[in-house]
């Protein structure tokens, strides 16, 4: 096999064997998801059945399983994701405006009008938040990320500020660059690692804790209406 | 053969840790060209789309707010950097990257619009753009697992073998799907009917710039002289 002169001597054959294996496997999923998708006449299935094409192609990177492939397969995740996403809004702006009406991003059958949640949220939000700025890093953030969405769905019944929530997302946009200058400062100034290391640190922990905060609900009306 | 056969002389490179970029004579002249195209979409001032109208002599003038203006402009900036990147890289996968970001932001162009034929069109090119993810990014893999690298200054000094062939013409079509060209244009055509027209001139551009540019890294890798 050709490609034994690439692995090194380390590895044991088993794992080299399954390199083929993968990679039919791969293509196969990838064609039954192709056969589903000519099948399909509802737009809804068309896009969930596109992501097994979507998951075969992170199989078929996933299979060259060294770390640079692995290295790969996040920015392939990410945009795989990030299609989804997009065509899903298409789709349902698309029906919104062929019905003529919008939808809630959530919809509560209840009015949870209660004592409880003009309390409670703040209190726990606080704590969730205090401990993510205590782990740092990705893992802080999605801590605190939680207590954020935790506050905004609490207290989504009678309605978040308007300029609170744009607050929040130039802030969001801030700690984005201040991660993207700490990698850039690796790349380029290698000698001073920790000032990269202290800006990508606190900026994916305040970035993600408003991410968190703010998926995908940003420029919808839902969080900015005051509500009776 | 070495890159210089077809890019003309070789200029520099900019090594950011492990991510090269180079410069060639050819690949520099289309970054500066997408450059200034981008420059000067990013300063034009926005139409409004004017139709003429079928038993009158009126015109329906279509017109969009700031706001999504706002947001298209933003998006075409963002795509016309995304082309200029996937001129200049050195790295397989990170042409395949600025090539699927294109996608997405084609998509997101056309994505507010309010006319209900285009966001139709807009969803069948994304079903396409994102099959199509499969055959870009499983080319750029089987280019790795056949050759240990994605640096196109590596694989320039490595023979060619037949998996190699296999995942550059994966990667091909990885691409026409991405950029919607030759036989995937149906579903993008109908995109270009929506109104506000500086920033749809991108979609062009980019989806040009980067079939040349990928003609330009399959005979790179594959060396037919």
């Amino acid at each position: 096999m050709s490609a034994s002169v690439l692995v090194p001597s380390v590895v044991s054959p088993v794992v080299v064997s399954l390199y083929l294996p993968a990679v039919f496997t791969a293509i196969l999923a990838a064609l039954i998801g192709l056969l589903a998708i000519s099948n399909q006449k509802n737009d809804l299935h068309t896009l969930i059945l596109t992501d097994i094409v979507g998951i075969s192609m992170l199989i078929l990177v996933a299979a060259v399983g060294t770390d640079l492939a692995e290295s790969l397969i996040l920015p392939g995740l990410v945009v795989e994701l990030a299609e989804i996403m997009a065509i899903s809004e298409i789709l349902m702006s698309r029906e919104m405006r062929k019905l003529g009406k919008t939808v809630d991003l959530i919809p509560l059958p209840l009015s949870m009008n209660m004592e409880i949640l003009e309390t409670a949220p703040t209190f726990i939000a606080i704590l969730l938040i205090a401990y993510g700025a205590f782990l740092t890093g990705f893992t802080g953030g999605a801590v605190a990320g939680g207590g954020i969405l935790f506050y905004v769905l609490s207290k989504m019944s009678r309605g978040v500020p308007n300029n609170t929530w744009e607050g929040v997302a130039g802030v969001s946009g801030i700690a984005w660059c201040l991660w993207l200058v700490g990698f850039l400062v690796f790349f380029i100034a290698p000698s001073y690692w920790v000032l990269a290391l202290f800006l990508a640190a606190f900026g994916v922990f305040i970035k993600v804790t408003f991410k968190a905060g703010l998926i995908g609900v940003m420029g919808r009306e839902e969080f900015k209406r005051e509500k009776e | 053969m070495d890159l210089t056969t077809l890019g003309g002389q070789f200029i520099g490179i900019i090594p950011l840790g492990d991510i090269v970029l180079y410069f060639t004579t050819f690949n520099l002249f289309m970054f500066a060209a997408v450059l200034v195209f981008t420059v000067l979409i990013a300063i034009s001032r926005t139409e409004s789309q004017v139709e003429a109208q079928f038993g009158t002599l009126k015109d329906r003038e279509k017109k969009v707010g700031k706001a999504e203006f706002k947001i298209r402009r933003f998006l075409a900036i963002v795509c016309g950097l995304a082309t200029a990147g996937a001129m200049i890289t050195g790295d397989v996968f990170d042409f395949t990257l600025f090539v699927a970001l294109i996608g997405i932001v084609n998509i997101g162009i056309v994505a507010a619009v309010k006319e209900i034929d285009v966001l139709d069109s807009a969803f069948q090119y994304g079903i396409i753009a994102m099959i199509a993810s499969l055959p870009l990014f499983g080319g750029a893999a089987f280019i790795l697992a056949s050759t240990g690298t994605l640096s196109l200054l590596e694989i320039v000094n490595i023979p060619t073998t037949t998996l190699m062939l296999f995942g550059s013409i994966l990667l091909f079509l990885g691409v026409a799907g991405e950029t919607g060209v030759a036989p995937f244009f149906a579903t993008k055509a109908e995109m270009f009917r929506t109104p506000g027209s500086p920033f749809l001139l991108i979609i062009h551009l980019s989806s040009l710039m980067v079939i040349v540019r990928i003609i330009e890294i399959l005979l790179i890798i594959n060396k037919p002289f």
